[in-house]
Formats: structure tokens, sequence, C-alpha cells
């Protein structure tokens, strides 16, 4: 029977090609997806921990010319809530999100044509002259394109400037799926599949460590599913430079897919996007799951699907938010939600080293533990409420 | 035994209770305490998925309901519920059973009644609401009043709790549903609900009910200071009682809303993984309960589908103007709309199944693209399904009696599986038929006619005909009218649930499958004759007789078609010198003894030859030239 055959070959650490992948995905109930993922999840992270990162994900710009049909978050310049933020002012934030115990910022923003490369390298610079204890993790493979239009140099060029100025980690975004024929249709301006490939093949090839992702749930196939992690997988053999794959739902609101996408992908569909990347992708140390961009109770199963890491705690976020999207945290919670699901959560950096381990009762010591966080789409305004301690009960479970 | 498959596990103390569980051993507290602890989620999650197919196949029940809850005026102050209210709070209120009425319509075909206690409100209003409801929608049964609301009336009416019962069902009540339980445990009692009623009187409560045929369901209220002990030991004590009476039909956890209650519990909601690992922990453990619940209200529609694959078949339909989880925080959306519950169980990968509320299949909802199979729920089918596995996803497993297997087909929603013989060849120029099927040359053991007496003189009296299938019927039409020529029997058709019927006012009854064959050795009431109608045909014909013949719907991919075959060929031979072992338990359950199964599985024909065919034709003769 096929699902022996390829459990047998999954069991014994051998790679499954693409014609068992389609199947697998196609075929495979979501038990046996889940007991395979986990082989693969225990082979690379042996221990029950899961690692997370105290982040923020702000933007610098909302403007962009890139347009794609999916997204609820770019502007125009001239548009009424349109913005732009002087690296000053994006400095100024990095140090309210450092003194509240942030210690990776994840940076992205519009592809903003009238941004020169110096804005870029300057953040990147001053980023890690006057906030130190924020390690940045900036700028999509669309940005960087961007960049190296408007400076004219190359793709390569760019990366090396950006890392004589200190960056050394560059987050996934951009995929959506690594197939061409979707991208046309959701992404004509963005570029291909390889522009992707390439940018992220140039920065493994200086050093740069990066994120792998996958935004699934418009148009795409299982074939294309298949083949964009056939062409990531390929790309990591090539250098190793990925960390983590990220796979996330697609949310139609406010985009012109709500009108023939009614909702975003289910949580059934996710688990099997975390289970099969587990299972195909065999040289990737690390599977993330969010508990932000599919819920707090789906994050928590899909860390016995295959993920081994449970993101960041993204102090600020807009990007979802504009699509009508909204999950907030605390640290503590997110703590609590990795020990509820049975692991020991353990806080690493952008790089997945290792802060610190929280065994039970124990959390990370900063002050963002008693704040519960809005996040807001009027970027830059952040509201800490009312501290939302839940005193731990001497009646607890068990 | 429940399953000759081999799991593997990474937490291998899962292995000697899987074998427990294959092998139908029940599962004792420390081994309930064992699935607790471990981490092996999927492992544990495979055991209970396992269970649940054998019972259920790949279906999912679900049945449209209006849940009501009339007042929200309570006597009572239990500390964890956050709906209760006194008299004269401005959030009180009461709804009128004119109210009620106006809200329901005719495609509801449950209404689920739980509410406060009220202070002022008299019996005749209770009895009324019941009986109201019947007469303007007969169709739409009633689930009524938990334990505690039947304790109340009983002390505030001066009745006992089977007087109470009685006129409720006079009136129309059909089930009770299982709230009230909490945790059956005393030290939780004190703590959070000491003025509600506990384990004690809520098992008298269903016990009396299950003695009058009122089933009910029963619940566990999990995540706040209970310990996983004392779930386990709810989890005992329901098993313990389902073992006197057998009127469960379902088991509910149902996941804790702190919300305002001010009860501490570590968080505002139950991990997912609690969540999973109680539903299978429950399929695991209640081996004599035959369904677990998936509450999405409380657990979330995309946990809720995950359940769906940890041990559990029912989902809730339609709950309108739910209000006692949503006070308490639940995120869920009030209102599911049909299409998104079977959504959700399509997404689940399982078939949607519309239930009355003895789980009797109405309506069947496949996903595009699948190939359902139908899964006949008999002992003498157990060779069929024992090994049998299937590796396209698109191919699901529904269990149902020939009859509504029948039906479904009809309306094109199923696809294959042994069909009955009349139903066959009422859809023969849509279905193919394979080389499969169940025959028997003599005793069948399990086709029999009850009766006070002989054939001869059964002219005009008045016979009870099985609901589940329709060849059986025609067989004993065939025997009557053509081989003993008795030409004006009245028939009557008997309940599917076989608890709803009373037997004694029939001078004959036809059962067949499980409920002929628990009859087998014991008999049936007072009936002094038992006819094996199998062996009357072959005492004629001197040939076998064909009740079932798999088919397969002709347009269904080739490839779904090759791999249903295999599945089969393989299940029979493989079952072939083990029906000792496997049809075991089913077995127990109806009287029969290890001797009796293998007599009863060797006596029947699984394939299909050349003197079956014959015989097949021979009775399509005999049935054509009946007086219809």
């Amino acid at each position: 029977m096929q699902i022996k055959e390829i459990k047998s070959k999954v069991f014994s650490n051998e790679r499954l090609d693409r014609e068992e992948g389609l199947w697998l995905l196609k075929n495979g109930s979501l038990l046996d997806l889940a007991e395979m993922a986990e082989h693969r999840r225990y082979q690379y992270n042996p221990e029950a921990k899961v690692t997370f990162v105290i982040d923020s994900n702000p933007n610098y710009t909302n403007i962009c010319n890139v347009d794609c049909i999916f997204c609820a978050f770019y502007r125009h310049e001239g548009d009424a809530d349109a913005y732009t933020y002087s690296v000053d002012e994006m400095i100024a934030r990095f140090k309210k999100a450092e003194a509240r115990g942030v210690r990776t910022v994840l940076l992205q923003g519009g592809v903003n044509p009238a941004l020169p490369l110096e804005y870029y390298t300057e953040m990147v610079r001053r980023t890690r002259e006057e906030v130190p204890g924020i390690h940045p993790h900036f700028f999509s493979t669309s940005e960087i394109i961007g960049m190296s239009h408007v400076s004219g140099l190359s793709i390569p060029d760019v990366l090396q400037k950006l890392k004589d100025a200190g960056l050394n980690s560059i987050p996934g975004g951009g995929a959506e799926v690594l197939s061409d024929k979707v991208k046309k249709k959701i992404s004509s301006k963005k570029g291909t599949s390889e522009d992707w490939l390439s940018v992220m093949r140039e920065a493994h090839k200086l050093g740069y460590k990066t994120t792998a992702t996958m935004m699934y749930g418009h148009l795409e196939s299982d074939g294309d599913i298949v083949e964009h992690l056939e062409v990531t997988r390929a790309l990591q053999d090539e250098h190793h430079g990925f960390t983590a794959f990220i796979p996330w739902s697609f949310k139609p609101g406010n985009t012109p897919f709500e009108k023939i996408i009614e909702t975003y992908a289910s949580g059934t569909r996710y688990l099997q996007m975390i289970a099969f990347a587990r299972i195909f992708l065999d040289n990737f140390p690390h599977i993330q799951a969010s508990w932000f961009s599919e819920g707090k109770k789906v994050g928590q199963m899909a860390l016995h699907f295959g993920a081994d890491d449970f993101g960041g705690t993204l102090e600020e976020e807009n990007v979802h938010a504009s699509a009508n999207f909204v999950h907030t945290t605390t640290i503590k919670e997110m703590v609590d939600l990795i020990r509820d699901a049975g692991f020991t959560p353990v806080e690493r950096d952008t790089l997945y080293n290792t802060y610190a381990e929280f065994k039970e009762g124990e959390y990370p010591a900063s002050i963002l533990n008693s704040e519960r966080l809005h996040q807001s789409v009027d970027a830059g305004i952040i509201m800490p409420t009312i501290p939302n301690m839940i005193p731990l009960s001497a009646v607890g479970n068990g | 035994m429940l399953s000759s498959k081999e799991l593997t596990f990474r937490d291998s103390s899962l292995i000697p209770i899987w074998n427990k569980v294959r092998s139908g051993e029940r599962l004792l507290l420390e081994d309930g305490l064992a699935l607790y602890a471990t981490h092996d989620l999927i492992g544990l999650g495979k055991m209970a998925d396992e269970v649940s197919k054998a019972k259920s196949g790949d279906s999912v029940y679900f049945v449209l309901n209006q849940k009501f809850e009339p007042t929200n005026i309570c006597v009572l102050s239990c500390k964890f519920c956050d709906f209760a209210v006194k008299q004269g709070s401005p959030e009180a209120y009461e709804q009128s059973i004119d109210e009620m009425l106006a809200i329901l319509n005719p495609d509801i075909r449950e209404v689920h009644i739980t509410m406060g206690l009220h202070p002022d409100w008299e019996w005749q209003h209770y009895v009324d609401m019941v009986r109201r409801i019947k007469e303007n929608f007969p169709l739409i049964d009633v689930k009524a009043f938990t334990a505690v609301e039947i304790d109340f009336f009983a002390k505030k009416f001066k009745k006992t709790h089977e007087e109470v019962l009685r006129e409720l069902k006079a009136a129309g009540l059909r089930t009770m549903p299982g709230g009230g339980a909490e945790v059956f445990s005393e030290r939780v009692r004190k703590l959070i609900f000491n003025q509600k009623i506990g384990a004690k009187t809520w098992f008298e409560v269903h016990r009396t009910a299950h003695r009058l045929g009122i089933q009910s369901n029963v619940t566990m209220l999990y995540g706040h200071v209970e310990t996983y002990e004392e779930r386990i030991q709810h989890m005992i004590k329901t098993r313990d009682v389902q073992d006197e009476t057998g009127g469960f039909l379902t088991f509910i956890p149902l996941a804790f809303q702190p919300g305002d209650t001010g009860i501490k519990t570590r968080n505002n909601f139950t991990s997912a993984i609690d969540d999973l690992k109680t539903i299978a922990i429950s399929r695991l453990m209640l081996d004599n309960i035959p369904h677990i619940k998936a509450y999405w209200v409380m657990l979330t529609a995309e946990v809720a589908a995950v359940a769906l694959n940890f041990g559990a078949d029912d989902m809730d339909g339609i709950v309108g103007h739910e209000r006692i989880a949503h006070d308490a925080g639940a995120t869920s959306p009030m209102q599911l709309a049909k299409e998104k519950i079977i959504s959700i169980i399509h997404e689940a990968g399982k078939v949607p199944v519309e239930r009355d509320v003895w789980y009797n299949p109405l309506h069947i909802y496949p996903a595009e693209g699948t190939t359902i199979v139908s899964k006949m729920p008999y002992l003498n089918s157990v060779p069929f399904y024992a090994n049998y596995e299937t590796e396209i996803a698109e191919l699901k497993l529904s269990p149902l009696v020939p009859r509504v297997f029948g039906q479904f087909a009809k309306e094109g929603k199923i696809d294959a599986g042994p069909m009955s013989l009349l139903d066959y060849v009422a859809n023969q120029d849509d279905f193919e038929m394979l080389d499969y099927g169940v025959a028997v040359k003599g005793k069948a053991y399990s086709v029999l006619l009850y009766s006070h007496h002989e054939w001869k003189n059964l002219s005009g009296k008045m016979i009870g005909i099985t609901a589940e299938s329709s060849t059986s019927v025609e067989l004993l039409r065939v025997l009557l009218e053509n081989k003993y020529g008795v030409k004006n029997a009245k028939f009557e058709r008997l309940h599917l649930t076989s608890g709803q019927n009373d037997y004694n006012k029939f001078d004959a009854v036809l059962l067949i499958g499980d409920e002929a064959l628990r009859r087998w050795k014991v008999g049936l009431s007072t009936f002094l004759n038992a006819y094996d109608l199998a062996e009357e045909w072959y005492e004629w014909k001197k040939q076998p007789f064909v009740f079932a013949v798999w088919a397969v719907r002709s347009g269904i991919p080739e490839a779904h078609k090759q791999d249903i075959i295999h599945a089969l060929e393989t299940s029979i031979i493989m079952s072939k010198g083990h029906y000792g072992e496997l049809g075991r338990d089913h077995a127990k359950k109806l009287g029969l003894t290890k001797e009796d199964l293998r007599m009863y599985l060797n006596a029947f024909i699984y394939r299909l030859g050349d003197s079956e065919k014959t015989a097949m034709n021979e009775f399509l003769k005999e049935q054509a030239v009946l007086i219809s």
C-alpha cells in the first residue's frame, strides 16, 4: 500500500519525491500526516520544547507599487491613510520596544520607490548602534528588489551593503506560493518565484540566515503547494541558509478576493500544511506555527503536528489587521499556551539561539508580562491596557 | 476483537493500553491517567479514531436542533454559572410558549430545552411546553430538562421522579439532555455547585428515565477545579450505570468557560490539547456509550473538526439562541448554519449524516468527489469490514441498515456496499454487481419470524415487520402467499429503534440482523414459534437465499472501484478462520458464545457463484407473482 511505503521511507529518514508528496497531500489522513511529521520533528528537536521569540512587527511605510490583489494593507502616495516614517521615528519606536523587552524587530514595508537605498541602510546601521538590544530582522525580498531598482545596484551588492550596515537575517515573506502560474494571478507585479528564490540564494551565499514562508488558501492547487516546497527544499540543499518554514492562510477580508473566497482556509488545512511541510522539508531545522495567523487553539494543536516553534509575540502588527484579522496576546499567555500544549517554552533569538527556558510557573522577566497591547492600524500608537493578571490559583488542574 | 491493526506509538507505554482496547478489554483508572499523562497526543488520537471508526465508520452525525432557555431566573446560584439571575434582575427574562413556537420551523428535528429553575412557574406550564411543541410540530423530538430540572419539579410539585417523567413522556418528551452532571465528585460539588444535585440523584433520575424508555445523554464539565482522576472516575461511574441500563446515547465533554464566574483557572480557555485528549480518552474509556459529541460552541469550530479525528462522531447542529455558553465568554459564532456544520465535517474528512434523536440516519451529505461505501452494521458482515482498508482518501465508510442504504442509493448519495437484493434490483440501472454478497443455505439464525400462530393460521393476522430491510419482508410475503397460500396477513412497520416497539400488540414479528440474533437463543416475549425464513426457503426450493449483493455505482472512478474490490477481497481472505476473535465483542453484546459465533458466520456464503445467482432469479420470479 502506498501509505505504508511512504511511512516506511519517512521513518527511515529518506526523502519523498514530488509524486509521493502529492499523493500524501491528497490522501494522507490527518493522523498519518501527524505521525510522520512528529517523527521528523523529534529527529531535529528531540525534546518536548518549543521556542518562541519576543518580537514586534512594525511597518515603516504602507505605500507600495506592487499592488498584490490579495493585500489589504497597501496604499498609494496621496491616499488619506498612506504613511512613511522617517528613520528617526522608527528608531524611537524601536527604543521604546527595547525598553519593554522586545528582542527582535521584523520590519517590512510596502515597496515605496520614493525611498533611497540609504534609508534602508541607515535603518539597519542606526538600529545596531543605538538599539543594541534589538536584533534587526529587516526587509523582504520584494523590498530588496525594490532597493535594487531604485539604486541601480545588483541584488548581491544591495545585500552586501545591508550586511555592512549590520543586517544578517531577512524575513521570508513575499513568497506566497512559489508557482508562477499562481503568482501571475495574485501578484502579477511582484515578480516570479525565481525572483524570490534568487534573492534568498544570494543572501544565503553572503551568510544571511532567512526564513521561508508560504501563504496558501487562495487559488493554488495541491500540486502548486508541492512545487513550492520542492523548490524551497532544493534551495536549502544548496546553502542551508533557511532557519524555519512558516505557512499561513490567506485572509480575504478587505481584499478584492473577498468576493470569491469567503473565508480563510480551515484549521484542519493548516495542520495539514504544517505536517506536510515538516515531512517534505527534510532539510529544514524548524517549522514555525502561529498562534497569531490561525488562532491560539489551532496554534497549540500545530505543536503536535510537526511545528517546534511558536513564532513571535508580535507586539505590533498591521498587515493582518488591515484585513480585519486581529489576535492579541501577552508574553505570559504565550508561555502558558506552549506549556498547556505540553511543552517547555524556550525563548530564542532570531537565529534560533536560546536565551532561556521556563519551567513550570516561570516566565520571562519582561515588562511585557503585565501589559496587553492593542494593535492599531494607525501605526505607532500602542495603548497599554489595565494589567491582565490572572491569579495562579492553588486549586489548579490536576 | 476491535481491530487487528498494528499501530505504532511515540510513547511505548501506550502499547499495552492499545492491546487492551483492540482486544475489547475494558480500561481502568490507571489507564485513563496514563492517557492524560502521555505526551503522545497523536498516538492517543489514533487509538480513539480506530474505536470511533469501528462504531461509526466515517460518519459524523448531527441533528438540526433549536435550543431554548425559556428563562434565566433561577432559585440556585451555582458558582460556575454565568447565566442565572434572580427574579427582578434587569437581565431576567421569560420566554412564553407562544414565543417558542413562533421561533420553530418544520426543518428543525429536535428541540433542546434547559433553563433556570423558576420559582413561580406551575407544573402545567412545563407539561404544556412539551405538549404544545409536539402538537404543533409532530416531527420534532423533544429533548428537555436535565436531571436538575426533573428533581426540582419533583420536589416543588410533590411528585416522584417517575411521575414527573411519565407525565412529560405522555406529553411528548422523547429524550433527556445530559446537563447538570458537572463532575461526579463530592469534593468538586462542595467547592462549586453544592446547591445542585450530586451524582447519586443525577443517576437516580436517569435510571428512572431509562426504565421508562426515555434515553439520555451525559455531560462532563472540565477545566475548572477538578483533577484528572476525578475526570476518569466520572467516566467510570457513567460506564457502570450504562452497564445496568444501556440507556445513554451520547457522552459530551464540555470545556469550562470561566468568564465572570470568579472561578480561578489557569487560563481563560482550556488548552486545545486538553480538549482533544478529553475527547479521545472519553472514547476509549466509555466502551459502552455509542457516541461522543464534539460540542463546537465551547471547543471552537477548528478544534471540533480535529476532534472528529480524535474519537468524536457527533456534532451539534444548529443551536438557536444559545445563551449559557456565551454569557461565560465562549468565542464561537452563535448560530452555525447547516452548511457550516457540513463543511466542518467535510474538512475533517468525514461524512455528514443528519440524524434523528436515536441516531437513525435521515439524510447524508457526501463531499464532492467522495465515494461513499455502506457498512452493514450486522454481525454477519464482520468478514467484509474487519480487515477492510482502502487507500484513496475519497473513499468513505458509512454504517447504514439495508433499507436506509437503499433509500440513499436511490437518492444518488451512496455509491457502494452490500445492497439488500431487492434494492439492488430496483437500482440496477445505476449499479453493477460484484461477486460478493451475503447468502445462506439453510438456517440464517438472523431472519426470524416470531409468531403466536403456525404459518397457515396467519391469515388476517397483524405482523410487525422490521424497518431495516425490504428483502426480508418480501421473503416473508413470498413464503406466506406462495409457499403457504396465506394471502391476507396485515403488516405494520416496526420502529427502527428497538426500544420504541411494543411487540406484544402483534400476532407475529419479523426481525432481522442483530435484533434477531439477540433473540435467537432467548426468544422474543411470549411468542412460541420462531421460524427461520432462510431455512423455510431452503426446505421449499433446496436453494440458498441471497440477502444482499455487493454493488458499486456505475459512474464511480475505476480506481475507486478497484480499491473497494481489493479491500473486500483482502478482508474476506484475512478474516476467514478468525471469526471467533473478530466478531467476539459484537457477539458478546448479542449474548452469543464463541461457538455460536463461529457456527453463525461459517454458515454464510460471502462469494456469490452460479447457484447463488440462480437462487436470486428464482426469488425474483416468486416475488413478481405476489399480489401487491
